[in-house]
């Protein structure tokens, strides 16, 4: 039986108990929930890992702008796939999430920014939307209070810095997805300038089971400073790929190995990306840790996203490489110089090598880009692509150097 | 508040930013995006430099000071990232320096020299794109050379509130665009040349006449209209010397905060013909369909024994003196004491270019630099009246161009031939001055001393770039000389004695002369 | 294409403006539903986007060249997006964008010369655990075997 089937209907999401966390928390008051959520350890579930119940806390409620609500559902991290399940088969966990994110923090206005490719999740959101509307769960005083809550469907249009969360304003403004400087931080200047808070799906979609359950009760699912259960999005060489709940701090191991059903027959794992695309890779024998992000980051890696990529011993770590500089030169906005300039110069390097053009010398100079890129950009999109593919040099540079010699005698014969 | 750049404990003011506080210490923190018209972008990255405490290179351009604040602007970590930024602009960057206007004044070529100095690494082929775009008035784009800082665009967007310019396109094929055949039409178009950083946007009024390193350069000020704004005249000598005449190439905004900022209208930047173009040189007298080249002196003379024929020492009708406010302050007091009070005069009109429209920045209505000045003085703007002039006048002293239009036609004209004895002081000769019959060559703003007061009530004081044309001489130099000839025991001998003079008269003036 | 729009469009343009704080917010979905009533986004469709919004042209055309859902230029009647990112690479995707490349006898950023499909190939879709993926207009198709792709290309006329 598959028990989330029909739970975007939202008769089936109350049959479950849905929406009686938002009736509880619109009885409490906005502080009580903040620090409920703050109790909770929850850290953001979009890539950056930051608490959220700290982010709410930086938004000042008594000043004379709207506060705004932003929903980050643009997931374009490669390898990531959690929020558009969420969006399509749970969309009134994450309305319930918006509701009581929004009166914590004083918004009234939830804008929720769906990537452009995910036509059917926003048809669902929609419709979710439009039944809680109908049925007093969104719209002027909500739940039989005096609070007020609208929410908007916004749809992307194919930029995947428009994750990134100042990108997402401007965007959610009618411009181009280029990154703001911070300072200012969204929680004092973000859409149209005034205070906003952005949460991922996922983060908010934890938020009815705080309040339902007890900040106490989630943090005990997971681990000190990292609360509640992570969705991990397992795709590339399993046999069961898919997304997979498990509490914070599970094993990476026991997630690809037992959950995931393992390599298929034949096959050995060769690496490991943790946490989409944007991760530095782990060698096989880096893969028996805890999935938190303290222990990823010890381990040189991140949480991320969550989108664990399984590499098996029939890839090749060039191609791999070639993918990921491809993939954000393509993505770079183009504003600051070493994104604009660095990401192609990376992309037409590897593409020289992979034609037969290349040499060792060659592999140095791209970790010497990247490490010229690193700390110097804009935004976090910089760093990322940087230290993806310096973990790749890293820990392959001999495969590389004797795939480059391949792509030599396969173009000199050719 | 302090804070500590480099070795150096400076002042700050709280809000201003580290880029802020160096550059006014004269400390160089290399930049291209920033600009201080503008709020900080943080898009070309050049400006990073080392905040004690924090982990990461910060930008000097947004990052405001705290109290106590340690930033080293040379470390070996700054020195690295500037070079590692310069090696990307560069690795994109054309070869056109031996064809590019902007050589030599150009912040890539300066930045390299002094912060870059590596080889070449970049071996992947560079990103061919379009490079000679107009876009409208005189300017060129060139893509290739485009450094995407957005200055152009944010100018465009946050100065003259027009946006005609737009950043298109993603990645490495971001470029500046604009939509469909909408151009920039603008008046202060010449400024984005100024501030480009590099030869991306060009001034065809410029293009390759000469390298940047041949000019030379002498600040004044623009007297196309009332603003006053500062402009440096930026100008190649012959190179027969013995001629000492000078070729302007081109005009350029001088910052000032009270003024004009760090503009100027293209009205002003491609008016340098006005400078040298129909100047008028020798002192000409017309007499009989002839004309005769005389000496100041002997012009002066007859002038002085004309004024004296009319026997005026009361209030006399019959001399008339058509000014205009391109006359500087330190001048036009000289007319009002020599004419108006020594001489006796009540004929005094004004003849200035009309009025236009006035638009939010810079241009004013008046088309004089000195239309407040000639008010403070005590000079109405009474346009001549042509039917006294033609009836009364016996002897008329025109000073400045403003009748040209005018008497070209036929009425003015008629008027004119009834005047007995007329005395044109102009810088340029052109139409209508036939009608005259003695021409006497007179400087500009930029040959000679004096202030204008502009619009606003600013007064500004300006030295001569060049000598005069020819045989020109500044008018309140003639004016003395004039006033000696007609006998005042007035001491005026140079301008400090008028200016003081000036002062003592006009409290409006004791301001400047503090 | 259509330089005069219909009043339902306009009207359909003016509802979803005022959801949003300032008009101008509505540029995306504005630019969708004309892009969606006219094909692609030229001259006539930015025009129109930038006066029901209050913006300068040049703005529009901003987003248009920033992001690649919305097209300047025209495209056949259904758009294949076949993702080539790395869980999709690994599971077969150049092996389906060939296939596609000789069916339809056009390479990846071209339209067939009936005006049926254009195909594009584009960064990771968010569907992962179906590679290989591709999108057909709205529609996802997932595990796209070699053996499949005639039935899916038959559902699109």
């Amino acid at each position: 039986m598959d028990l989330t089937e029909h739970l975007f209907e939202l008769d089936v999401y109350r049959g479950r108990g849905g929406y009686d966390a938002a009736r509880k928390a619109l009885g409490m008051s906005p502080d009580a929930v903040l620090a409920e959520v703050r109790e909770a350890d929850l850290r953001g579930r979009g890539g950056a890992g930051f608490p959220a119940g700290v982010k709410w806390g930086f938004i000042s409620r008594d000043g004379t702008e709207p506060v705004y609500l932003c929903i980050n559902a643009d997931e374009g991290e490669p390898g990531t796939f959690k929020d558009r399940w969420l969006i399509t088969h749970d969309p009134h966990l994450v309305l319930e999430g918006i509701i009581i994110t929004a009166y914590a923090v004083g918004a009234h206005e939830g804008f929720i920014y769906v990537r452009g490719e995910y036509e059917a999740a926003a048809l669902r959101l929609q419709r979710a939307i439009e039944e809680a509307r109908a049925s007093g769960l969104l719209g002027e005083r909500i739940l039989g209070t005096e609070f007020d809550l609208e929410v908007v469907v916004h749809r992307g249009a194919g930029a995947y810095i428009c994750g990134e969360e100042t990108a997402l304003l401007e965007s959610l403004e009618g411009k181009r997805g280029d990154p703001r400087l911070k300072p200012p931080f969204p929680a004092s200047a973000g859409l149209f300038r005034c205070p906003t808070v952005i949460n991922n799906v996922e983060t908010v979609s934890n938020i009815p089971r705080i309040l339902r359950d007890g900040a106490r009760a989630f943090r005990e699912f997971g681990r000190p400073g990292d609360g509640g259960t992570r969705l991990f999005s397992v795709s590339g060489a399993v046999v069961k790929p898919g997304l997979y709940e498990v509490p914070v701090g599970f094993s990476l191991k026991d997630l690809i190995f037992h959950l995931a059903g393992g390599l298929p027959p034949g096959r050995t794992l060769k690496a490991v990306i943790p946490g989409g695309l944007s991760a530095p890779v782990l060698l096989a024998e880096e893969t028996d840790l805890p999935l938190d992000c303290d222990f990823l980051s010890r381990a040189g890696s991140i949480i991320g996203s969550g989108g664990v990529i399984v590499i098996d011993d029939g890839t090749s770590m060039l191609d791999v490489l070639g993918i990921i500089t491809r993939f954000y030169a393509h993505e770079s906005c183009g504003q600051c110089t070493p994104c604009r300039i660095g990401m192609s110069w990376l992309h037409k390097t590897v593409l020289r090598l992979v034609s037969g053009n290349g040499s060792r010398g060659d592999i140095d100079e791209i970790a010497r880009v990247a490490s010229a890129i690193k700390g110097r950009t804009l935004c976090p999109l910089g760093d990322s692509a940087a230290l993806a593919v310096l973990a790749l040099i890293s820990k392959f540079r001999k495969e590389f150097e004797s795939r480059l010699e391949e792509c030599q005698i396969r173009s000199q014969s050719s | 508040m302090k804070i500590r750049i480099d070795d150096r404990l400076l002042e700050a003011a709280e809000g201003s930013t580290v880029l802020e506080v160096a550059l006014a210490a004269g400390i160089d923190v290399p930049h291209f995006c920033f600009h201080p018209a503008f709020e900080p972008e943080g898009s070309c990255r050049m400006c990073l430099v080392e905040v004690e405490g924090a982990p990461k290179l910060e930008l000097a351009c947004s990052t405001r000071v705290k109290d106590g604040m340690s930033v080293l602007t040379s470390s070996p970590r700054v020195l690295e990232a500037r070079k590692e930024v310069l090696e990307f602009l560069l690795a994109e960057h054309p070869l056109d320096c031996p064809i590019c206007d902007k050589a030599g004044e150009c912040r890539l070529q300066d930045y390299y020299e002094r912060y870059g100095r590596f080889d070449a690494r970049f071996r992947e082929a560079k990103e061919k794109r379009e490079k000679i775009v107009p876009i409208g008035r005189k300017l060129l784009l060139d893509r290739e050379r485009c450094i995407l800082c957005t200055r152009c665009v944010r100018f465009l967007r946050e100065v003259t509130g027009t946006g005609e310019l737009g950043v298109f396109e993603r990645g490495a094929r971001t470029e500046i665009g604009f939509f469909e055949d909408w151009r920039i039409d603008n008046a202060y178009s010449g400024n984005l040349a100024e501030i480009c950083p590099v030869g991306a946007i060009t001034d065809t009024d410029f293009s390759f006449k000469t390298r940047t390193w041949f000019l030379e350069r002498g600040a004044s000020l623009c007297p196309h209209c009332g603003r006053g704004c500062n402009i440096d005249i930026e100008f190649r000598r012959t190179t027969n010397r013995a001629v000492a005449e000078r070729r302007i190439i081109r005009v350029r905004a001088r910052e000032n905060a009270a003024v004009n900022g760090y503009w100027i209208c293209d009205i002003g930047r491609y008016s340098h013909p006005y400078w040298t173009e129909n100047r008028s040189r020798f002192v000409l007298m017309n007499k009989e369909a002839k004309t005769v080249r005389l000496s100041w002196d002997k012009a002066l003379i007859i002038l002085s024994e004309k004024i004296k024929g009319l026997g005026l020492r009361g209030k006399g009708g019959r001399l008339g003196l058509i000014i205009s406010s391109f006359l500087t302050n330190e001048e036009l007091y000289l007319i009002g004491r020599i004419f108006k009070e020594a001489v006796g005069l009540g004929n005094v009109w004004l003849a200035d270019p009309k009025p236009q429209e006035a638009d939010r920045l810079l241009l004013t209505a008046e088309r004089s630099p000195n239309l407040r000045g000639a008010r403070e003085l005590g000079f109405e703007s009474r346009p001549p009246d042509f039917e006294e002039i033609e009836k009364r006048i016996q002897v008329l002293l025109v000073f400045g161009s403003g009748l040209r239009e005018a008497s070209a036609s036929g009425e003015v004209r008629n008027a004119l031939d009834r005047v007995p004895a007329k005395f044109l002081f102009a810088a340029h000769t052109g139409p209508g001055d036939d009608a005259f019959d003695f021409l006497l060559p007179v400087s500009l703003i930029a040959e000679k001393s004096g202030s204008i007061t502009n619009t606003e009530g600013a007064i500004q004081e300006f030295q001569p770039v060049w000598l005069p044309m020819g045989e020109a001489k500044p008018e309140w130099e003639v004016l003395i000389a004039l006033a000696r000839e007609l006998g005042f025991g007035e001491a005026w001998t140079d301008l400090t004695d008028v200016r003081e003079a000036m002062a003592r008269e006009y409290p409006f003036f004791k301001k400047s002369h503090e | 294409m259509n330089h005069e729009f219909a009043p339902q469009v306009l009207a359909e343009v003016l509802a979803v403006a005022a959801r949003y704080p300032r008009r101008e917010a509505a540029l995306l979905p504005v630019l969708r539903i004309l892009q969606r009533v006219s094909g692609s986004l030229g001259r006539a469709e930015e025009q129109l986007a930038a006066e029901l919004l209050g913006l300068d042209p040049v703005r529009v055309r901003e987003a248009v060249t920033f992001y690649p859902l919305l097209r300047q230029k025209p495209a056949g009647r259904h758009t294949i997006r076949v993702c080539v990112n790395l869980s999709c690479s690994m599971a077969g995707a150049e092996h389906s964008l060939a296939c596609l490349q000789a069916r339809l006898g056009i390479g990846a950023g071209e339209t067939t010369a009936d005006g049926r499909f254009t195909l594009l190939t584009v960064e990771c879709l968010g569907n992962c655990d179906q590679a290989p993926c591709l999108m057909v207009d709205g529609d996802d198709h997932g595990i796209v075997r070699e053996e499949r792709l005639d039935e899916i290309l038959g559902r699109y006329l």
